[in-house]
Protein backbone atom coordinates (compact mmCIF):
# COMPACT_ATOMS: atom_id res chain seq x y z
CA UNK A 1 0.00 0.00 0.00
CA UNK A 2 3.00 2.79 1.15
CA UNK A 3 3.98 2.21 -2.24
CA UNK A 4 1.42 3.98 -3.82
CA UNK A 5 1.45 7.92 -4.44
CA UNK A 6 -0.43 10.70 -2.10
CA UNK A 7 -3.94 10.37 -5.30
CA UNK A 8 -3.87 7.30 -4.95
CA UNK A 9 -3.75 6.65 -0.99
CA UNK A 10 -6.19 9.08 -0.37
CA UNK A 11 -8.71 6.98 -2.56
CA UNK A 12 -8.01 4.27 -0.94
CA UNK A 13 -8.76 6.05 2.77
CA UNK A 14 -12.09 7.55 0.87
CA UNK A 15 -13.28 4.53 -0.56
CA UNK A 16 -12.33 2.85 3.40
CA UNK A 17 -10.32 0.21 1.43
CA UNK A 18 -7.72 1.25 4.84
CA UNK A 19 -8.33 3.26 7.68
CA UNK A 20 -5.40 5.95 8.29
CA UNK A 21 -4.55 4.35 11.51
CA UNK A 22 -3.60 1.05 9.95
CA UNK A 23 -2.08 2.96 7.35
CA UNK A 24 0.01 4.97 10.16
CA UNK A 25 1.14 1.98 11.45
CA UNK A 26 1.96 0.06 8.43
CA UNK A 27 4.50 3.27 7.60
CA UNK A 28 5.63 3.10 10.86
CA UNK A 29 6.45 -0.69 10.63
CA UNK A 30 8.21 0.00 7.13
CA UNK A 31 10.39 2.33 9.05
CA UNK A 32 11.38 -0.12 11.71
CA UNK A 33 12.12 -2.62 9.04
CA UNK A 34 14.41 -0.78 7.22
CA UNK A 35 15.89 1.24 9.74
CA UNK A 36 18.93 -1.51 10.18
CA UNK A 37 19.88 -1.15 6.87
CA UNK A 38 19.70 2.19 5.73
CA UNK A 39 20.09 4.41 9.47
CA UNK A 40 17.73 6.34 7.72
CA UNK A 41 15.72 7.70 11.21
CA UNK A 42 17.11 9.59 13.92
CA UNK A 43 13.70 9.05 15.88
CA UNK A 44 10.79 6.58 14.83
CA UNK A 45 7.42 8.42 16.15
CA UNK A 46 5.94 4.99 17.49
CA UNK A 47 2.75 6.48 19.00
CA UNK A 48 1.89 8.56 15.95
CA UNK A 49 -1.93 7.84 15.18
CA UNK A 50 -3.80 8.48 12.47
CA UNK A 51 -6.15 11.08 11.39
CA UNK A 52 -9.91 11.87 10.46
CA UNK A 53 -9.32 11.92 6.43
CA UNK A 54 -11.50 14.81 4.55
CA UNK A 55 -11.64 15.94 0.87
CA UNK A 56 -7.51 17.37 1.32
CA UNK A 57 -5.60 15.44 -0.42
CA UNK A 58 -2.47 14.85 2.67
CA UNK A 59 -5.48 13.93 5.21
CA UNK A 60 -4.47 10.83 7.14
CA UNK A 61 -1.42 9.76 4.73
CA UNK A 62 1.86 9.76 6.75
CA UNK A 63 4.98 11.40 6.11
CA UNK A 64 8.71 11.79 6.71
CA UNK A 65 10.27 14.68 8.80
CA UNK A 66 13.85 15.63 8.27
CA UNK A 67 15.69 16.17 11.24
CA UNK A 68 16.51 20.18 10.97
CA UNK A 69 12.59 20.72 11.60
CA UNK A 70 11.46 21.62 14.87
CA UNK A 71 8.80 19.12 15.95
CA UNK A 72 6.18 19.79 18.80
CA UNK A 73 7.27 17.65 22.00
CA UNK A 74 8.86 15.15 19.27
CA UNK A 75 13.13 14.73 19.68
CA UNK A 76 14.36 17.41 17.28
CA UNK A 77 18.58 17.42 16.95
CA UNK A 78 19.44 18.44 13.55
CA UNK A 79 21.89 15.06 13.68
CA UNK A 80 23.85 17.04 16.12
CA UNK A 81 25.18 16.34 19.54
CA UNK A 82 24.83 20.14 20.54
CA UNK A 83 21.04 19.34 20.25
CA UNK A 84 21.29 15.58 20.87
CA UNK A 85 18.28 16.40 24.04
CA UNK A 86 16.27 19.41 22.47
CA UNK A 87 13.04 18.75 22.55
CA UNK A 88 10.85 21.63 21.25
CA UNK A 89 7.81 23.29 22.66
CA UNK A 90 6.26 24.47 19.03
CA UNK A 91 6.35 22.38 15.34
CA UNK A 92 8.22 24.42 12.20
CA UNK A 93 5.76 26.64 10.32
CA UNK A 94 5.53 24.16 7.61
CA UNK A 95 5.08 20.76 9.75
CA UNK A 96 2.04 22.85 11.50
CA UNK A 97 0.80 23.29 8.44
CA UNK A 98 0.95 20.12 7.11
CA UNK A 99 -0.75 18.97 10.47
CA UNK A 100 -3.09 21.40 9.53
CA UNK A 101 -3.90 19.11 6.07
CA UNK A 102 -4.32 16.10 8.33
CA UNK A 103 -0.88 14.65 7.39
CA UNK A 104 1.04 12.57 9.81
CA UNK A 105 4.79 12.73 10.64
CA UNK A 106 6.23 9.50 11.52
CA UNK A 107 9.55 9.86 11.37
CA UNK A 108 12.51 12.38 11.85
CA UNK A 109 15.00 11.47 9.15
CA UNK A 110 18.73 11.88 9.38
CA UNK A 111 20.73 14.20 8.02
CA UNK A 112 24.15 15.73 7.88
CA UNK A 113 25.14 17.51 10.84
CA UNK A 114 22.74 21.21 11.13
CA UNK A 115 22.17 20.38 6.95
CA UNK A 116 26.11 21.09 6.52
CA UNK A 117 27.27 18.32 4.16
CA UNK A 118 26.83 16.32 1.23
CA UNK A 119 27.50 12.60 1.74
CA UNK A 120 24.75 11.74 4.48
CA UNK A 121 27.64 10.26 6.69
CA UNK A 122 28.01 13.15 9.26
CA UNK A 123 24.74 12.39 11.75
CA UNK A 124 25.39 12.33 15.04
CA UNK A 125 23.85 8.77 14.65
CA UNK A 126 25.89 7.55 12.21
CA UNK A 127 26.24 6.94 8.75
CA UNK A 128 22.64 6.24 5.85
CA UNK A 129 23.11 4.13 3.03
CA UNK A 130 21.45 4.30 -0.06
CA UNK A 131 19.09 1.79 -0.50
CA UNK A 132 19.82 1.10 -4.19
CA UNK A 133 23.12 -0.23 -2.88
CA UNK A 134 24.18 -0.20 0.83
CA UNK A 135 27.83 0.50 0.33
CA UNK A 136 27.02 3.62 -1.55
CA UNK A 137 26.04 6.64 0.20
CA UNK A 138 22.34 8.82 -0.34
CA UNK A 139 24.48 12.24 -1.08
CA UNK A 140 23.38 15.13 1.67
CA UNK A 141 21.87 16.70 3.61
CA UNK A 142 18.60 15.00 3.61
CA UNK A 143 20.01 11.67 3.55
CA UNK A 144 17.42 9.89 5.46
CA UNK A 145 14.62 11.62 3.99
CA UNK A 146 15.73 10.41 0.29
CA UNK A 147 16.69 7.28 1.76
CA UNK A 148 13.36 6.51 3.61
CA UNK A 149 10.91 7.53 0.33
CA UNK A 150 13.43 5.92 -1.94
CA UNK A 151 12.62 2.55 0.15
CA UNK A 152 8.78 3.35 0.07
CA UNK A 153 7.75 3.31 3.63
CA UNK A 154 5.65 6.50 2.75
CA UNK A 155 4.74 8.96 -0.47
CA UNK A 156 6.88 11.79 0.62
CA UNK A 157 9.00 13.54 2.60
CA UNK A 158 10.90 16.77 3.78
CA UNK A 159 13.83 18.49 3.33
CA UNK A 160 15.74 21.46 2.99
CA UNK A 161 18.48 22.08 0.83
CA UNK A 162 21.29 24.98 0.47
CA UNK A 163 23.59 23.97 -1.68
CA UNK A 164 21.58 21.28 -3.02
CA UNK A 165 21.29 19.21 -0.24
CA UNK A 166 17.14 17.86 -1.72
CA UNK A 167 18.04 17.61 -5.30
CA UNK A 168 21.43 15.81 -4.92
CA UNK A 169 20.00 13.00 -2.42
CA UNK A 170 16.79 12.64 -5.12
CA UNK A 171 19.35 12.22 -7.54
CA UNK A 172 21.62 8.93 -5.76
CA UNK A 173 18.41 7.49 -4.62
CA UNK A 174 16.19 7.39 -7.66
CA UNK A 175 13.48 9.68 -6.77
CA UNK A 176 12.22 12.91 -6.95
CA UNK A 177 13.26 16.07 -5.29
CA UNK A 178 11.88 19.76 -5.39
CA UNK A 179 13.32 22.54 -4.10
CA UNK A 180 10.44 25.78 -4.86
CA UNK A 181 11.48 29.18 -5.01
CA UNK A 182 13.28 30.81 -1.89
CA UNK A 183 10.27 32.21 0.14
CA UNK A 184 7.62 29.92 -0.76
CA UNK A 185 7.57 28.07 1.92
CA UNK A 186 8.70 29.50 5.54
CA UNK A 187 11.68 28.26 7.19
CA UNK A 188 10.56 29.31 10.70
CA UNK A 189 11.05 26.66 13.11
CA UNK A 190 14.20 25.12 10.67
CA UNK A 191 17.29 25.12 11.79
CA UNK A 192 19.34 27.77 9.99
CA UNK A 193 22.96 27.09 8.38
CA UNK A 194 22.87 29.61 5.55
CA UNK A 195 19.71 32.00 5.57
CA UNK A 196 20.16 33.53 2.20
CA UNK A 197 20.23 30.11 0.61
CA UNK A 198 18.15 28.03 3.16
CA UNK A 199 15.03 26.38 1.37
CA UNK A 200 12.68 24.07 2.50
CA UNK A 201 11.91 21.27 0.05
CA UNK A 202 10.56 18.10 -0.57
CA UNK A 203 11.28 14.03 -1.51
CA UNK A 204 8.81 11.81 -3.08
CA UNK A 205 8.69 9.19 -5.77
CA UNK A 206 6.33 11.52 -8.53
CA UNK A 207 6.41 15.35 -9.67
CA UNK A 208 2.63 14.85 -9.01
CA UNK A 209 3.52 14.03 -5.35
CA UNK A 210 5.95 16.31 -4.73
CA UNK A 211 3.28 19.58 -5.83
CA UNK A 212 0.60 18.84 -3.37
CA UNK A 213 3.45 17.93 -0.58
CA UNK A 214 4.18 21.59 -1.45
CA UNK A 215 0.44 22.82 -1.92
CA UNK A 216 0.20 22.10 1.39
CA UNK A 217 3.77 23.56 3.34
CA UNK A 218 3.91 26.65 1.23
CA UNK A 219 2.17 30.08 2.51
CA UNK A 220 3.09 33.31 3.99
CA UNK A 221 4.15 33.33 7.49
CA UNK A 222 4.66 36.44 10.00
CA UNK A 223 7.47 34.95 11.82
CA UNK A 224 9.85 34.55 8.77
CA UNK A 225 10.15 37.92 6.65
CA UNK A 226 11.31 36.24 3.81
CA UNK A 227 7.85 34.23 3.02
CA UNK A 228 5.53 35.45 -0.08
CA UNK A 229 2.52 35.35 -0.84
CA UNK A 230 2.03 32.36 -3.21
CA UNK A 231 -2.14 31.96 -2.92
CA UNK A 232 -2.86 32.64 -6.12
CA UNK A 233 -0.26 29.31 -7.17
CA UNK A 234 -1.90 25.93 -7.10
CA UNK A 235 1.08 23.92 -7.86
CA UNK A 236 -1.14 20.46 -8.19
CA UNK A 237 -3.91 22.16 -9.98
CA UNK A 238 -1.75 23.21 -12.42
CA UNK A 239 0.08 20.09 -13.63
CA UNK A 240 -0.40 19.33 -16.99
CA UNK A 241 1.82 17.89 -19.81
CA UNK A 242 1.18 21.11 -22.24
CA UNK A 243 4.70 21.70 -22.81
CA UNK A 244 5.35 22.03 -26.51
CA UNK A 245 7.13 25.32 -27.47
CA UNK A 246 9.14 25.35 -24.04
CA UNK A 247 12.50 25.82 -24.46
CA UNK A 248 15.68 24.78 -22.00
CA UNK A 249 19.36 25.31 -22.13
CA UNK A 250 22.67 23.30 -20.97
CA UNK A 251 25.82 24.83 -19.98
CA UNK A 252 27.90 23.49 -23.11
CA UNK A 253 31.35 23.98 -20.48
CA UNK A 254 29.81 20.69 -18.29
CA UNK A 255 27.53 19.06 -19.91
CA UNK A 256 29.22 18.09 -23.64
CA UNK A 257 32.17 15.26 -22.75
CA UNK A 258 34.73 16.61 -24.58
CA UNK A 259 35.28 19.01 -22.39
CA UNK A 260 36.56 16.47 -19.90
CA UNK A 261 40.22 15.38 -20.34
CA UNK A 262 39.74 12.09 -18.61
CA UNK A 263 36.47 10.94 -18.46
CA UNK A 264 35.54 7.95 -16.30
CA UNK A 265 33.35 5.24 -17.40
CA UNK A 266 30.53 7.12 -15.90
CA UNK A 267 30.89 10.31 -16.55
CA UNK A 268 30.01 9.24 -20.26
CA UNK A 269 27.48 7.16 -19.51
CA UNK A 270 26.16 10.06 -17.66
CA UNK A 271 26.40 12.73 -19.57
CA UNK A 272 25.50 10.11 -22.90
CA UNK A 273 21.87 9.63 -20.45
CA UNK A 274 21.67 13.24 -20.26
CA UNK A 275 21.65 13.63 -24.45
CA UNK A 276 19.14 10.77 -24.53
CA UNK A 277 17.35 12.69 -21.97
CA UNK A 278 17.42 15.82 -24.34
CA UNK A 279 16.18 13.79 -26.84
CA UNK A 280 13.16 13.17 -24.85
CA UNK A 281 12.20 16.42 -24.51
CA UNK A 282 12.47 16.93 -27.64
CA UNK A 283 10.22 14.24 -28.48
CA UNK A 284 7.60 16.22 -26.72
CA UNK A 285 8.18 19.64 -28.07
CA UNK A 286 10.70 21.08 -25.79
CA UNK A 287 13.66 22.54 -27.82
CA UNK A 288 16.99 22.31 -25.97
CA UNK A 289 20.09 24.06 -26.79
CA UNK A 290 23.50 24.21 -25.61
CA UNK A 291 24.35 27.88 -24.19
CA UNK A 292 28.34 28.81 -22.67
CA UNK A 293 29.13 30.87 -19.90
CA UNK A 294 32.18 32.08 -18.63
CA UNK A 295 34.62 29.49 -17.64
CA UNK A 296 35.63 31.85 -15.01
CA UNK A 297 31.87 32.62 -13.53
CA UNK A 298 31.27 28.65 -13.81
CA UNK A 299 34.81 28.16 -12.00
CA UNK A 300 34.04 30.59 -8.83
CA UNK A 301 30.48 28.96 -8.15
CA UNK A 302 32.24 26.77 -5.59
CA UNK A 303 34.40 29.07 -3.88
CA UNK A 304 31.88 31.65 -3.73
CA UNK A 305 29.27 29.06 -2.00
CA UNK A 306 31.68 28.18 0.53
CA UNK A 307 32.38 31.49 1.47
CA UNK A 308 28.96 32.34 1.78
CA UNK A 309 27.57 29.75 3.43
CA UNK A 310 31.01 29.62 5.69
CA UNK A 311 30.21 33.26 7.09
CA UNK A 312 26.39 32.98 7.33
CA UNK A 313 26.79 29.38 8.95
CA UNK A 314 29.53 30.91 11.40
CA UNK A 315 26.89 33.43 12.50
CA UNK A 316 23.96 31.49 12.89
CA UNK A 317 25.28 29.18 14.75
CA UNK A 318 25.27 32.02 17.94
CA UNK A 319 22.71 30.31 19.58
CA UNK A 320 24.30 27.23 19.53
CA UNK A 321 25.67 27.79 23.57
CA UNK A 322 24.13 24.47 25.39
CA UNK A 323 22.85 27.50 27.47
CA UNK A 324 19.12 27.92 26.99
CA UNK A 325 18.98 24.38 24.88
CA UNK A 326 21.32 21.60 24.22
CA UNK A 327 23.50 19.61 26.45
CA UNK A 328 25.73 21.46 28.68
CA UNK A 329 29.01 22.16 28.81
CA UNK A 330 31.28 22.62 31.84
CA UNK A 331 33.25 25.46 32.79
CA UNK A 332 33.08 28.25 35.48
CA UNK A 333 32.09 31.30 32.96
CA UNK A 334 29.43 31.21 30.56
CA UNK A 335 31.75 31.42 27.57
CA UNK A 336 33.55 28.10 28.83
CA UNK A 337 31.02 26.10 29.16
CA UNK A 338 29.61 27.43 25.37
CA UNK A 339 32.91 26.45 24.41
CA UNK A 340 33.06 23.36 25.88
CA UNK A 341 29.63 22.39 24.49
CA UNK A 342 30.45 23.53 21.24
CA UNK A 343 33.99 21.24 20.75
CA UNK A 344 32.30 18.27 22.50
CA UNK A 345 29.28 18.51 20.08
CA UNK A 346 30.35 19.51 16.75
CA UNK A 347 31.77 16.96 14.76
CA UNK A 348 35.55 17.61 12.80
CA UNK A 349 33.84 18.24 9.41
CA UNK A 350 31.38 20.68 10.45
CA UNK A 351 34.27 22.84 12.82
CA UNK A 352 36.16 22.65 9.40
CA UNK A 353 32.98 25.08 7.60
CA UNK A 354 33.06 26.79 10.56
CA UNK A 355 36.66 27.48 10.77
CA UNK A 356 36.56 28.68 7.01
CA UNK A 357 33.81 31.30 7.90
CA UNK A 358 35.71 32.47 10.85
CA UNK A 359 38.89 33.03 8.04
CA UNK A 360 36.95 35.02 5.73
CA UNK A 361 34.91 37.14 7.87
CA UNK A 362 38.17 38.65 9.62
CA UNK A 363 38.70 41.73 8.87
CA UNK A 364 41.24 41.83 6.06
CA UNK A 365 39.42 38.84 4.53
CA UNK A 366 36.11 40.94 4.25
CA UNK A 367 36.38 42.42 1.18
CA UNK A 368 38.64 39.86 -0.70
CA UNK A 369 36.95 36.96 0.21
CA UNK A 370 33.64 37.89 1.48
CA UNK A 371 32.01 40.81 -0.98
CA UNK A 372 33.79 39.81 -3.83
CA UNK A 373 32.23 36.61 -3.51
CA UNK A 374 28.55 37.67 -2.87
CA UNK A 375 29.35 40.03 -6.11
CA UNK A 376 29.93 36.50 -7.99
CA UNK A 377 26.83 36.00 -6.61
CA UNK A 378 25.52 39.03 -8.42
CA UNK A 379 27.22 37.95 -11.55
CA UNK A 380 25.74 34.51 -11.65
CA UNK A 381 22.62 35.60 -10.59
CA UNK A 382 22.45 38.16 -13.24
CA UNK A 383 23.95 35.63 -16.22
CA UNK A 384 21.02 33.38 -15.38
CA UNK A 385 18.53 35.79 -15.35
CA UNK A 386 18.97 36.81 -18.41
CA UNK A 387 19.12 33.72 -20.01
CA UNK A 388 15.87 33.14 -18.48
CA UNK A 389 14.41 35.94 -20.49
CA UNK A 390 14.84 33.57 -23.44
CA UNK A 391 14.76 30.10 -22.14
CA UNK A 392 12.03 28.14 -19.73
CA UNK A 393 14.62 26.34 -17.35
CA UNK A 394 18.49 25.25 -17.36
CA UNK A 395 18.62 21.55 -17.61
CA UNK A 396 21.45 20.00 -15.63
CA UNK A 397 22.45 15.94 -14.63
CA UNK A 398 22.28 15.68 -11.52
CA UNK A 399 26.22 15.42 -10.43
CA UNK A 400 28.76 13.19 -11.82
CA UNK A 401 26.69 10.01 -12.46
CA UNK A 402 25.34 7.57 -10.01
CA UNK A 403 25.71 7.74 -5.84
CA UNK A 404 29.42 7.34 -4.83
CA UNK A 405 30.66 4.88 -2.43
CA UNK A 406 30.61 5.29 1.33
CA UNK A 407 34.51 4.04 0.96
CA UNK A 408 36.03 7.35 -0.48
CA UNK A 409 39.54 5.49 -1.84
CA UNK A 410 36.65 3.73 -4.18
CA UNK A 411 35.58 7.40 -5.44
CA UNK A 412 36.88 9.25 -8.48
CA UNK A 413 38.29 12.85 -7.54
CA UNK A 414 38.43 14.47 -10.61
CA UNK A 415 39.24 18.24 -10.42
CA UNK A 416 37.40 18.62 -13.77
CA UNK A 417 34.40 17.74 -12.42
CA UNK A 418 34.24 19.78 -9.98
CA UNK A 419 31.52 22.79 -11.44
CA UNK A 420 29.35 19.99 -13.03
CA UNK A 421 29.23 18.51 -9.36
CA UNK A 422 28.13 21.25 -7.69
CA UNK A 423 26.24 23.12 -10.29
CA UNK A 424 22.82 22.67 -8.74
CA UNK A 425 24.30 25.60 -6.12
CA UNK A 426 23.45 28.15 -8.24
CA UNK A 427 19.61 27.54 -7.36
CA UNK A 428 20.35 29.04 -4.25
CA UNK A 429 22.47 31.79 -5.22
CA UNK A 430 19.14 32.94 -7.16
CA UNK A 431 16.62 31.20 -5.07
CA UNK A 432 15.44 29.69 -8.35
CA UNK A 433 12.34 26.36 -8.22
CA UNK A 434 14.44 23.46 -9.13
CA UNK A 435 13.40 19.99 -8.99
CA UNK A 436 15.41 16.30 -10.14
CA UNK A 437 13.84 13.48 -11.36
CA UNK A 438 15.07 10.43 -11.99
CA UNK A 439 16.19 9.86 -15.76
CA UNK A 440 18.02 6.25 -16.20
CA UNK A 441 20.54 3.97 -14.49
CA UNK A 442 24.24 3.67 -14.80
CA UNK A 443 25.71 -0.02 -13.47
CA UNK A 444 21.64 -0.94 -12.00
CA UNK A 445 22.32 2.82 -9.46
CA UNK A 446 19.84 5.21 -10.40
CA UNK A 447 20.88 9.00 -11.67
CA UNK A 448 18.99 11.93 -12.09
CA UNK A 449 18.47 15.47 -13.52
CA UNK A 450 17.83 18.46 -12.95
CA UNK A 451 15.17 21.21 -14.19
CA UNK A 452 15.86 24.83 -12.91
CA UNK A 453 13.85 27.76 -13.76
CA UNK A 454 13.23 31.52 -13.14
CA UNK A 455 12.13 33.14 -9.68
CA UNK A 456 8.44 32.01 -8.94
CA UNK A 457 7.86 30.02 -12.27
CA UNK A 458 7.71 27.04 -10.06
CA UNK A 459 4.28 25.99 -12.17
CA UNK A 460 6.39 26.14 -15.48
CA UNK A 461 9.43 24.10 -14.43
CA UNK A 462 7.11 21.37 -12.39
CA UNK A 463 4.95 20.59 -15.50
CA UNK A 464 8.27 20.32 -17.95
CA UNK A 465 9.44 17.87 -14.99
CA UNK A 466 6.00 16.13 -15.23
CA UNK A 467 5.86 16.07 -18.72
CA UNK A 468 9.34 14.52 -18.90
CA UNK A 469 8.63 12.39 -16.07
CA UNK A 470 5.61 11.05 -18.37
CA UNK A 471 7.78 10.14 -21.19
CA UNK A 472 10.06 7.99 -18.93
CA UNK A 473 10.20 4.82 -17.19
CA UNK A 474 11.18 5.70 -13.52
CA UNK A 475 8.38 7.64 -11.54
CA UNK A 476 7.14 5.92 -8.21
CA UNK A 477 10.22 3.39 -8.65
CA UNK A 478 11.18 2.09 -5.24
CA UNK A 479 14.53 0.63 -3.95
CA UNK A 480 15.79 -2.25 -5.21
CA UNK A 481 18.14 -3.65 -1.51
CA UNK A 482 14.86 -3.05 0.45
CA UNK A 483 12.18 -3.98 -1.77
CA UNK B 1 55.45 25.81 3.35
CA UNK B 2 51.98 26.45 4.86
CA UNK B 3 50.34 30.03 5.05
CA UNK B 4 48.56 28.85 7.74
CA UNK B 5 49.80 28.17 11.27
CA UNK B 6 48.71 26.65 13.90
CA UNK B 7 48.00 29.62 15.93
CA UNK B 8 46.19 30.94 12.62
CA UNK B 9 43.46 27.80 12.42
CA UNK B 10 43.69 28.32 16.68
CA UNK B 11 42.67 31.61 16.75
CA UNK B 12 40.03 31.06 14.03
CA UNK B 13 38.18 28.83 15.90
CA UNK B 14 38.54 29.85 19.30
CA UNK B 15 36.84 33.37 18.12
CA UNK B 16 33.60 31.49 17.26
CA UNK B 17 34.27 29.80 20.84
CA UNK B 18 35.35 26.33 19.27
CA UNK B 19 38.25 24.29 20.79
CA UNK B 20 39.97 21.84 18.10
CA UNK B 21 41.80 18.84 18.71
CA UNK B 22 45.52 17.98 17.67
CA UNK B 23 43.93 16.25 15.11
CA UNK B 24 41.14 18.42 13.86
CA UNK B 25 43.64 21.54 14.19
CA UNK B 26 46.09 19.65 11.64
CA UNK B 27 43.38 18.40 9.22
CA UNK B 28 42.30 21.94 8.91
CA UNK B 29 45.39 23.28 8.72
CA UNK B 30 46.28 20.71 5.98
CA UNK B 31 43.70 21.65 3.96
CA UNK B 32 43.62 25.42 4.67
CA UNK B 33 46.20 26.70 1.71
CA UNK B 34 43.93 24.75 -1.12
CA UNK B 35 40.56 25.91 0.65
CA UNK B 36 42.65 29.77 0.22
CA UNK B 37 43.88 28.60 -3.48
CA UNK B 38 40.38 28.07 -4.59
CA UNK B 39 39.19 31.22 -2.98
CA UNK B 40 40.91 32.79 -4.93
CA UNK B 41 39.38 32.13 -8.19
CA UNK B 42 36.60 34.24 -6.85
CA UNK B 43 39.16 37.35 -7.55
CA UNK B 44 40.03 36.40 -11.00
CA UNK B 45 36.65 37.56 -12.31
CA UNK B 46 37.54 40.83 -14.76
CA UNK B 47 35.71 43.75 -13.07
CA UNK B 48 34.62 42.29 -9.66
CA UNK B 49 35.05 45.47 -7.40
CA UNK B 50 32.49 47.63 -9.52
CA UNK B 51 29.66 45.00 -8.85
CA UNK B 52 27.23 45.58 -6.27
CA UNK B 53 27.63 42.90 -3.37
CA UNK B 54 24.31 40.82 -3.32
CA UNK B 55 23.05 39.33 0.23
CA UNK B 56 19.85 37.68 -1.28
CA UNK B 57 18.23 35.66 -3.94
CA UNK B 58 16.46 38.42 -5.10
CA UNK B 59 14.45 41.87 -4.35
CA UNK B 60 12.59 40.97 -1.59
CA UNK B 61 10.22 44.23 -0.96
CA UNK B 62 8.83 44.00 3.13
CA UNK B 63 6.06 46.32 3.50
CA UNK B 64 3.90 44.90 5.53
CA UNK B 65 3.78 46.44 8.80
CA UNK B 66 2.49 44.17 11.96
CA UNK B 67 -0.13 45.63 13.73
CA UNK B 68 0.34 46.45 17.90
CA UNK B 69 -2.93 44.24 18.31
CA UNK B 70 -1.63 41.22 16.75
CA UNK B 71 -0.60 39.60 20.20
CA UNK B 72 0.62 35.50 20.28
CA UNK B 73 -0.76 33.61 22.06
CA UNK B 74 1.94 33.49 25.48
CA UNK B 75 3.46 30.36 26.42
CA UNK B 76 3.82 29.34 30.02
CA UNK B 77 7.25 29.61 31.36
CA UNK B 78 7.72 26.37 32.57
CA UNK B 79 7.22 25.23 28.54
CA UNK B 80 10.17 27.60 27.89
CA UNK B 81 12.47 26.84 30.65
CA UNK B 82 12.42 22.65 29.90
CA UNK B 83 15.07 22.47 27.71
CA UNK B 84 17.78 24.40 30.25
CA UNK B 85 19.86 22.37 31.56
CA UNK B 86 19.61 24.61 34.78
CA UNK B 87 17.11 27.08 36.12
CA UNK B 88 16.16 29.23 38.82
CA UNK B 89 12.50 30.12 39.70
CA UNK B 90 11.82 32.14 36.30
CA UNK B 91 15.70 32.38 34.78
CA UNK B 92 18.22 29.94 33.30
CA UNK B 93 21.12 30.00 35.67
CA UNK B 94 24.65 30.17 34.66
CA UNK B 95 27.56 30.81 36.31
CA UNK B 96 28.32 34.60 38.44
CA UNK B 97 30.13 36.51 36.15
CA UNK B 98 30.21 39.75 37.88
CA UNK B 99 31.40 40.79 41.79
Amino acid sequence: MLEKGIKELHDELKSKKITSDELVKESIKACHDIQEKTNSFVTIIDDATGTEVTDELLSGIPYGIKDIFSTKDILSTGSSNTLNNYVPFFDATCVANLKKHGAVGVAKTVLDELGMGGTGTTGHTGIVHNPWDLERQTAGSSAGSAASVAAGVYPYALGSDTGDSVRKPAGYCGIVGYKPTYGMISRYGMFQFASSLDTVGVLSRSVEDAAIAVDGMKGLDKHDMTTWDSSNIHLYESLNKDVKGKKLFYIKEICDIENYKNPSEELKEHLNNFKDTIKKCESIGISVEGVSIDRNLLNALYPTYMVIYGAEASSNMANLTGISFGPRGEGSTPDEMIKDHRTKGFSPLIKRRFVIGSFVLQRENQEKFFLNAKRVRRLIVNKMNSLFENYDGMLCPVGTGPAKYLDDSKNNHDKDTVVLEEILQIGNFGGYPSITIPNGFINNLPVGVNITGKVKDDVNVLNIAYALEDVMDYKNQIAREVK
Amino acid sequence: MSNFTEEMIDDYANKLLIGLTLEERKMIQQEFDDIEHSMELINKIDGIKDVEPQSYPFEMEITDLRSDDDVDEEIPIDILLRNAGSVEGREVEVPKVVG
